[in-house]
Parts: structure tokens; sequence; C-alpha cells
């Protein structure tokens, strides 16, 4: 009886938030209306960032062709497809920035989702799907990082994987050692090396892809399940059908995009903006050079590792991801003005971090 | 022969010389460059090897062979600018410094290395990537890596330089989705008539 119940609990719980009555084109795409009101620019957000990780699927699949996932011939192969192959130089940098442009993308879309309370009821397995497509596009952009071999990308991968291993000194007993049997699971050897190069290769041009297709697909079908969330408090100024109207402009924000990273990819080296001593070959018996850091994307908890003690970093991370995972329920009951405030807060920290972070950090040390 | 048992013999003389003065690299000039340009050069802006011309690896004197020693006493001996040199533990700038100053002229500006990127040509741009070779040391890019420099100014150059491929790929993107907006529109308003047929009927 209480079984049956609660399967019955289930059952509502989940029709609510995935309507399979509406699973039809009539419903998803003919007759689903979009908003028009002062956030709308917001809606763009989540095609943008699906937009660069078609690119990145398309470059991605374009580099596999040349490139040797060894030590030995990593960087030689990086090296050749940039000098070589015809159209080399023009397909990798399009991969380099639209990895960076997805990122940003998707931390933009989740700030305003966020400040929009997108998350609410019944929206809240998109929005988790939505949290967790955010770690695999950060584990992707991770993993891809090392696989050029060059000295910046081993080295920052060691620094990652031993920030990994210090999660252990925090937690108690038998549980102190799962970090570094994750870590040496990741790494796969003593050190940087081989094993870890196949091991970051297979993640991310397969496994991490893959799970980002299935809870992609999710995440697209909930959102047209639902169509698009109101965003805001007052009333829209008027809504419009989301095809044609709205696809349309999609396609031309996807234009626009596709000219830029075009025009960006193709005048400006990706590596333009590191000094060119971490971009050489990684020789474990040589010296490292200096300015060795992760992507850019990561110094919003890099630069604050650097600057305070890990364990404030490790709670802080901790929290921050419990309540982001689990905002729906969390936020439940607060306003869209004060969602607003803490997504304003959390962008300004975000941008002060990345193109700040540096300067901070010698003016802590110093 | 016996010129060129004299030059074999300069070459000789000069390499034991050169040997003692300078078979490190010349850390003068990488302190100039990193203070003046805030970024972190190694040897590699000159030299083969990343961590300078001593040692064993592939690029360093322990590792030249009898041909490559030759060279490298040669580029020693060119005290005087002009002569063409291809030292084996240096790359085409660090050839190119020793070409276009002599080694005199450029272990006399050791102590101002500043000096450097007044006596190099002005108009010299080795790796073809529109930023002069004297403002590459400046800025601590590397002169003979055409995917490293300045991002604004690699921007200018490479904008002009693909102008065509950019301007057609405009006109692409755009006709395309010209022609995309209104098939789609028409497949809506086609889909709206089927209804509006359908309810009347």
């Amino acid at each position: 009886m209480k079984l049956s119940r609660t399967l019955e609990q289930t059952e509502a719980y989940l029709g609510e938030r995935f309507p399979v009555d509406k699973l039809n084109y009539a419903s998803m795409v003919q007759k689903k209306e979009v908003p028009v009101h002062r956030l709308s620019w917001a809606y763009y957000l989540g095609g943008l960032a699906l937009f660069f990780f078609a690119v990145q699927v398309f470059t991605g699949l374009m580099l596999l062709f040349y490139y040797q996932p060894t030590v030995s011939d990593a960087h030689a192969s990086v090296e050749y497809i940039t000098e070589h192959v015809p159209g080399g130089a023009l397909v990798r940098n399009m991969h380099a920035w639209a990895s960076s442009l997805m990122i940003a993308a998707v931390m933009v879309h989740l700030l305003t989702t966020f400040a929009m309370k997108a998350f609410a009821r019944p929206r809240e397995l998109t929005w988790v799907s939505g949290v967790l497509l955010f770690g695999i596009t950060l584990g992707l952009g991770f993993t891809g990082y090392l696989l050029p071999w060059h000295q910046v990308a081993v080295n920052a991968t060691k620094i990652g994987l031993e920030s990994v291993e210090q999660i252990g000194a925090y937690l108690p007993g038998a549980m102190a050692e799962w970090p570094r049997a994750v870590k040496e699971t990741i790494q796969g050897e003593a050190t940087v090396g081989q094993a870890t190069l196949s091991r970051f290769f297979a993640l991310h041009v397969i496994i991490l892809p893959l799970a980002m297709v299935g809870v992609l697909g999710l995440h697209l079908v909930s959102v047209q399940l639902h169509g698009m969330s109101r965003g805001v408090d007052e009333e829209p100024r008027r809504l419009e059908k989301f095809f044609p109207t709205f696809f349309i402009k999609d396609l031309s924000v996807w234009g626009v995009a596709f000219m830029a990273l075009f025009v960006i990819a193709l005048c400006v080296p990706f590596e333009s903006f590191y000094a060119f001593p971490l971009f050489e070959p990684f020789d474990p018996n040589g010296s490292t050079p200096d300015g060795i850091k992760p992507e850019w994307y990561f110094y919003f908890v890099y630069y604050p590792l650097e600057i305070l003690p890990y364990w404030v970093i490790l709670l802080g991370s901790g929290v921050a991801g419990m309540v982001l995972l689990a905002a729906p329920w969390v936020l439940k009951n607060t306003t869209r003005k004060t969602l607003q405030l803490l997504a304003i807060l959390a962008g300004i920290y975000l941008l002060v971090m990345t193109i700040c972070g540096e300067q901070i950090y010698h003016l802590f040390k110093s | 022969m016996t010129s060129l048992a004299c030059k074999q013999s300069s070459v000789l003389i000069a390499t034991l010389l050169g040997g003692a003065l300078c078979a490190s690299a010349y850390p003068e000039f990488q302190s100039f460059v990193v203070q003046h340009s805030k970024r972190p050069v190694n040897c590699a802006m000159c030299h083969t090897h990343a961590d300078g011309p001593e040692g064993t690896a592939p690029g360093q004197i322990g590792r030249l062979n009898a041909e490559e020693q030759q060279r490298l006493g040669m580029a020693r001996a060119a005290f005087t600018p002009g002569q063409n040199v291809d030292s084996p533990i240096l790359n085409a700038f660090g050839n190119h410094i020793v070409k276009s100053l002599g080694k005199q002229k450029f272990m006399e500006i050791k102590l101002a290395p500043a000096q450097l990127a007044e006596l190099l040509p002005v108009d010299s741009d080795l790796d073809k990537d529109g930023i002069p070779d004297v403002r590459e040391y400046l800025d601590g890019t590397h002169p003979v890596n055409r995917h490293d420099g300045h991002p604004w100014l690699l921007f200018k150059h490479n904008f002009q330089k693909s102008l065509p491929q950019i301007v057609l790929t405009l006109v692409a993107t755009v006709a395309g989705l010209w022609g995309l907006g209104h098939l789609l529109s028409g497949f809506a308003a086609a889909t709206r008539l089927k209804e509006e047929t359908a309810d009347e009927a």
C-alpha cells in the first residue's frame, strides 16, 4: 500500500517535470512561444553554448585525423597540424577559441538562468542537468588542456591533480585515502605521463562528449517540453512564436558567433596571449618555465587557492557547488531580485578573478 | 691551401677563445627582455635549445658533431657584421643578430642590452608575422614563431592578409542565413495554411 503510494507520488513528480504528453511536434515546436522582456537576450545564451559545442565536435574530429596521443609524438603532431596541414592552424585555433567561448557562454547562461529563477518548479531537472553540463564542460576543458603535451599543459595538470590529492587531508578516517585513489586513477602512473595522456585523451574525445550528448539531450528535451521560463516578475511585453521567429533569430546569433569565431581564429593565435616558453614540448629533464597556470576559466578557483588556506577554498567550493546543484529546493522561496543580486555578485567575482586574479595574487604575496 | 689552413686555424683559435668567453648564453639580454616585456622568456628566443647552449641535449654544444662544431667555430669567428653565419646552437634570430651586428659589437653591448633593439635592422621580420624582430625582442615574443606575437599586432596583420577570405565567408554566412530564414518562414507559413484549410473544412 505504502509502496504503491510512493510509486504514484514518484510518477506524479516525474510526470510534472517530464510531461510526456507534450512530447510531440505541436507542443514542442509549433505552439511554443517565447516571452519578450528586458532579459530576453538571455534566452539566446543556451543556444550559443550549443553552437560552440557543435564547433568543438566538428573541429575536434578534424584534429583527430592528425593528433597522436603519445608523449613522444603529441606535441610534434600538434605542431604538424599547425604548420603543415592545410587549414590546420585555423581548425586548431577555432577549437581553442571555441572551447573558451563555450565555457564563457555556459557560465553566463548559468548566471542568467539563476538570476531569472528558471530553476523553479517544474524545471528542477532542467536546472540540475544544466549544472551537470557545466561540470562536464569544465572537465572537457581540463582534459583537453593536457593533450598538446607542452610545458604549461603538463605542469598545470600536475598542479590540478595535486589539488585533488590535497583534499584527503581534510577528510576523516578511510575517506582520507579516496582523493589519492581518484588522483592515481586519473593519473594512471606515478607522475603525469603516457598513462595520464591516454586517459585524458579517452576522457576528452569519448567519455565526456558521450556524457555531454546524453545530458544535453535530456536538457534540450526538458527545455522544449516546458518552454522558456518567464524569467521576470513583470508581465512580458509580448509573446513571439518559437518557430520560426525565435528560431531564425537564434540562427542569426549563431551566424554572428561563427563570423566572430572565424575572424578571431584566423587572425589571433590563441597561444599569443601566453609566453612562448610555455608552449615548448614538455621535457621531464629540462627546466620548468615561469608562468605556469591553468586556463583562464579556472582562475576563479586557482588564484584564491594560491592566496587563501586550502580548507577555505575547499569549504567555499563545496558549499557553492551544493547550493548551485540544489538551488531549486534551497532557493525555492527566494525572490528574483535577491537571485539577480547574487548572480551579479558572482559575475563580478568571476570577472575580477579572471581579469585581475594575478595582480591580486601579487598584491597579497608582496 | 695556405689560406684554407690559415682560415681553419683562425676558426680554431676563435672557437677556443669564444668557447672560453661565451660558451654560455647571454643572460643580460634575457633579463632585459623579461624586465621590459614583463613576460617570461627563455634561451629559445635566440638559441636552438630552450635551456641554452651548454649541455648534451640536441641543439647544445655537447651534442654537436664535427661539421656542426666547425659551423659553430665559424659563427664565433664572425666578429664583423655582414657575414653569413649558421651556428647550430642558435636559431634564425640568433644567427640574424650575429650577422647584423657581428660578434664583436654584440659582446660590446652585453651590458646595455636595450641597444640591441636600436642596432638590429628595423624592417627585418624573420617569421613574416607582420611584427618586426626588433619589436618582438622588446615585447618578449618569439621572432621566429609566426603564432607568437603581440595579439593586437597579429590581429591587424592577419586581418589585412586574410581580408578576401573574411569577406567571402561573411557573404556566404549572410546568404546562407538569409536563405535558411526564408526557407523556415516558408515552412511555417505552409503549415499555418494547411492548418487553416483543415479548420475551414
